[in-house]
């Protein structure tokens, strides 16, 4: 009986037995079979069958046709132990052989890491996306448990900006464009970013405003101030009329420091000087070398053609004689015009340079209303103004979030709010956040920039370079810092009141505006002429736009400064006299006058009536350059300023010292030795 | 009631791939919008282009940058298609190397072979060669 049982039930036993055998092992095949249909192998085989068809010798088609089907992988032992398989399809990026072949197997464009770089740099150090993944799907990023996705190539050189972390990286437009931006917008005022924790926002204190401008222009700058100025870096913070209104109580109610005070209403009092003489003075002083008028100029400082409906004239008389004293950190340096000369240059500004649409009361002050203007100073604060208008008070707290790591932040994790139009993807944010801030949901306070798609795509091209890991020592880089000798004292004091450094670089501070760095400018320019140039200075570069202004040096700042650089902005290898010790012949100008006629100088500079308009002038080249320097220069031009057009003509010794002897010879007829005057300066 | 478990089982086990496969999510991979770039060597070469060129040989590569009309002759029209293809690549990089007077033309073209690498003379090649479909027909 209980026998009988047990077969009884052992028949269906054994057969559910084997079959959950034959189940098992189909399930353990599953995975095998899995890796079999990869799509990896048939590409493998696909490229096998290709790349031996491209081979130039029987030998080489059998040394591809013998590769072995199987994963390919680049291992970056330094680089975070990163393991990319990407080569596992994208076979061909490193071979010449596949220029042209088909994706996924073409050549990877030459880019300074490529093709000589796959070994150090991998793949995902510069696109981003899963290296460890073997299907594109994972690998490119677009599955939901995936990592964070491949860059988009529009966006490609963020994957540069992750190792190189200067403003502006060669080779990488997109970038540098960006991180200027971001720079010159001022964001940083507001969010944290690693290595830009001493940032300062070019944004002036707002001490004067009672004294300088009007109720109504207040208004209407804060409406929107690039409808008022071009230029201005002040972004758009889509204020309510009623916002605006307290926060313009607010300004007005500012208690204006005495002295300063003091200055503008004494100004005001001054009697009106000449517009004829002022108009010349503007023209000779060639403010369009920063400023702008009627948007001619390439500088970015504010727009003129209506500052006289933006500033009353006393501040402006005022501001004029010492820009430094209203705004410590101005970009603008001071001029020394005399009383009645300034009296002259704002006559000419109020005559011509307004607004003759604006209301006539535009400059009236504002009369505060107390409960207005304490309802202001919330909003002061609400908004965040005072990172960029007070920066000691931003600087212990940073208004708006952190940016450090938002490249490598997942779509997941963003706050898409109410842009359902958007695509989930970090890019796609992070333009729509550039384009419009508060359109995301109610009570944002980002202001909007207006950048155009160019800009937009540098700016979030800059942001996606700001990865969550910074990325091992060894693969930082930073351009070496070139040291900058500013000296103190007097003539440290008329550096700064020049402000020299608005526009020329003193190793690695300064601008770059002017084409000439002071660095070496002791061991480029005789003494007599550089005190002759401070004192009127005339443009010794006709293209360029940007002209060092006459700053009305006094001859005893002149003499200072000239001899400040002389003795400390020198180049000790440079010798002073290159002839020293060479043949007599060496030393022959009708040798190098040859030369010059022979290589084609003349086709960028002007010499005497004729030449081209690209490198400075050389009529008084012996006048004005040092021997040393001028050899130097001619051994090779790029070794002073690495982006001069002036080609390395790889001259020979003799060369280019016959070369420097012709122009020592030459020298300004006497008639024209003291120059070119106003003349010169009149546009 | 043994039997059952079978299809059961069967159904398990089916199920068991079935949670082993990945769905791939349809992400909109919707960028914004951009113009299509050139090749990055080209867009090098276009740097290049124009910090050294433009001035002589014009933004369009036709010869009348701010500096042409003080040289005679005047920059070669780079555009020019015709001209392009009477060059080879080897031909337009070594005039860039050598120079107008290297290649027996005037040396108002100067010689950028110490100043520019072979990796920049090539890139910017590669540029010029992209100028003539980048030229605008004549209206």
């Amino acid at each position: 009986m209980v026998g009988a049982d047990l077969r009884a039930t052992a028949v269906p036993l054994r057969r559910l037995f084997a079959v959950s055998s034959v189940l098992f092992l189909l399930v353990l095949a599953i995975s095998p079979a899995k890796n079999a249909f990869r799509p990896y192998r048939s590409l493998q085989r696909q490229y096998r069958k290709l790349a031996s068809s491209r081979a130039h010798s029987l030998k080489a088609a059998q040394g591809y046709e013998a590769r072995p089907v199987a994963i390919q992988q680049i291992w970056l032992r330094d680089f975070e132990n990163r393991v990319d398989r990407c080569t596992t399809c994208h076979l061909g990026v490193a071979d010449p052989l596949m220029a042209g072949a088909p994706r996924p197997f073409d050549l990877h464009p030459g880019t300074p890491h490529t093709p000589g770089g796959f070994d150090r740099f991998g793949c995902t150090s510069c696109h981003g996306g899963q290296g460890l993944a073997t299907t594109q799907a994972d690998a490119h990023g677009s599955t939901a448990d995936a990592g964070p996705p491949m860059t988009p190539p529009v966006f490609i050189e963020a994957g540069c900006g992750r190792c190189h972390l200067s403003e502006s990286v060669a080779g990488a437009p997109v970038l540098s464009r960006g991180r200027t931006l971001i720079a010159r917008a001022g964001c940083y005022a507001c969010h944290a970013v690693r290595g830009q924790d001493t940032f300062r926002s070019e944004a002036p204190p707002l001490a004067t405003v009672p004294l300088k401008t009007g109720g109504e222009w207040v208004k209407r700058w804060l409406k929107d101030p690039k409808s008022i100025d071009p230029n201005a870096t002040m972004p758009n913070f889509h204020l309510t009329d009623q916002a605006i209104d307290e926060l313009s109580h607010f300004l007005f109610a500012v208690q204006v420091p005495k002295e300063l005070a003091g200055r503008i209403e004494a100004a005001a009092a001054e009697p009106a000087g000449s517009s004829a003489n002022g108009k010349k003075l503007v023209s000779e002083s060639r403010c369009i070398t920063c400023h702008t008028v009627e948007g001619k100029g390439k500088g970015t400082a504010p727009e003129l053609s209506k500052i006289a409906s933006t500033a009353s004239r006393g501040w402006l008389l005022a501001f004029l004689r010492e820009p430094q004293a209203f705004n410590p950190r101005t970009p603008m340096p001071r001029y020394h015009f005399s009383e009645a000369e300034s009296r002259d240059i704002v006559a000419f500004l109020e005559e011509e340079f307004r607004d003759f649409d604006a209301p006539k009361g535009i400059l009236e002050p504002l009369r505060v209303n107390q409960s207005l203007a304490e309802n202001g100073r919330k909003l002061f604060r609400l908004y965040g103004c005072f990172s960029c208008h007070d920066p000691a008070g931003s600087a212990s707290e940073k208004f708006g979030p952190e940016l450090d790591g938002i490249g490598d932040k997942r779509a997941q994790s963003l706050d898409f709010g109410r842009r359902t139009d958007l695509a989930r993807t970090l890019p796609a944010w992070l333009a729509a956040k550039l384009e419009s801030p508060r359109s995301f949901a109610d009570g944002l306070k980002m202001p909007s920039y207006g950048f155009n798609a160019d800009d937009s795509r540098a700016v979030t091209t800059a942001l996606l370079a700001l990865g969550a890991q910074s990325v091992p020592d060894r693969y930082r880089y930073a351009p070496p810092q070139k040291p900058a000798l500013l000296p103190g004292g007097p003539v440290g004091g008329l550096i700064q009141s020049y402000r020299c450094l608005s526009c020329h670089q003193i190793g690695d501070r300064g601008a770059d505006v002017s084409t000439a760095p002071l660095t070496f400018e002791g061991s480029k320019v005789k003494r007599d002429w550089l005190v002759d140039y401070l004192m009127l200075s005339y443009t010794l570069r006709p293209i360029l736009e940007e002209r060092m202004p006459v700053l009305r040096m006094p001859r005893d700042d002149a003499t200072q400064l000239a001899d400040a650089l002389q003795n400390f902005y020198v180049d000790p290898s440079l010798h002073e006299d290159p002839f020293a010790g060479r043949p007599a012949s060496d030393a022959d100008p009708a040798e190098g006058q040859r030369l010059y006629v022979g290589l084609g100088c003349r086709g960028c500079h002007i010499l005497g009536s004729s030449g081209g308009y690209y490198g400075p002038p050389l009529t008084e080249a012996g006048k004005r350059l040092k021997p040393g320097w001028t050899y130097a220069w001619l051994k090779g031009p790029q070794r002073w300023r690495a982006d001069v057009r002036c080609p390395d003509y790889g001259l020979s010794d003799t060369d280019a010292l016959r070369l420097t002897a012709y122009l020592e010879t030459l020298r300004p007829a006497a008639s024209s030795a003291k120059p070119e005057s106003a003349a010169r300066g009149v546009r | 009631m043994k039997f059952r478990t079978a299809p059961l089982t069967l159904f398990v086990f089916l199920l068991v791939p079935g949670a082993c496969a990945r769905k791939p999510v349809t992400a909109a991979a919707k960028t914004p919008a951009a113009p299509a770039p050139l090749p990055y060597e080209a867009r090098l070469g276009k740097i290049t282009f124009t910090h050294y060129c433009e001035t002589c040989h014009g933004e369009s590569g036709a010869g009348d940058g701010f500096n042409a009309f003080n040289l005679d002759p005047h920059p070669r029209d780079l555009s020019d298609s015709q001209f392009q293809k009477k060059k080879s690549d080897a031909e337009l990089a070594d005039a860039i190397q050598r120079g107008g007077a290297g290649v027996g033309l005037s040396a108002l073209m100067p010689p950028w072979g110490h100043t520019l690498s072979a990796r920049q003379i090539d890139e910017l090649v590669l540029y010029l060669r992209t100028l003539p479909t980048l030229r605008k027909p004549a209206p």
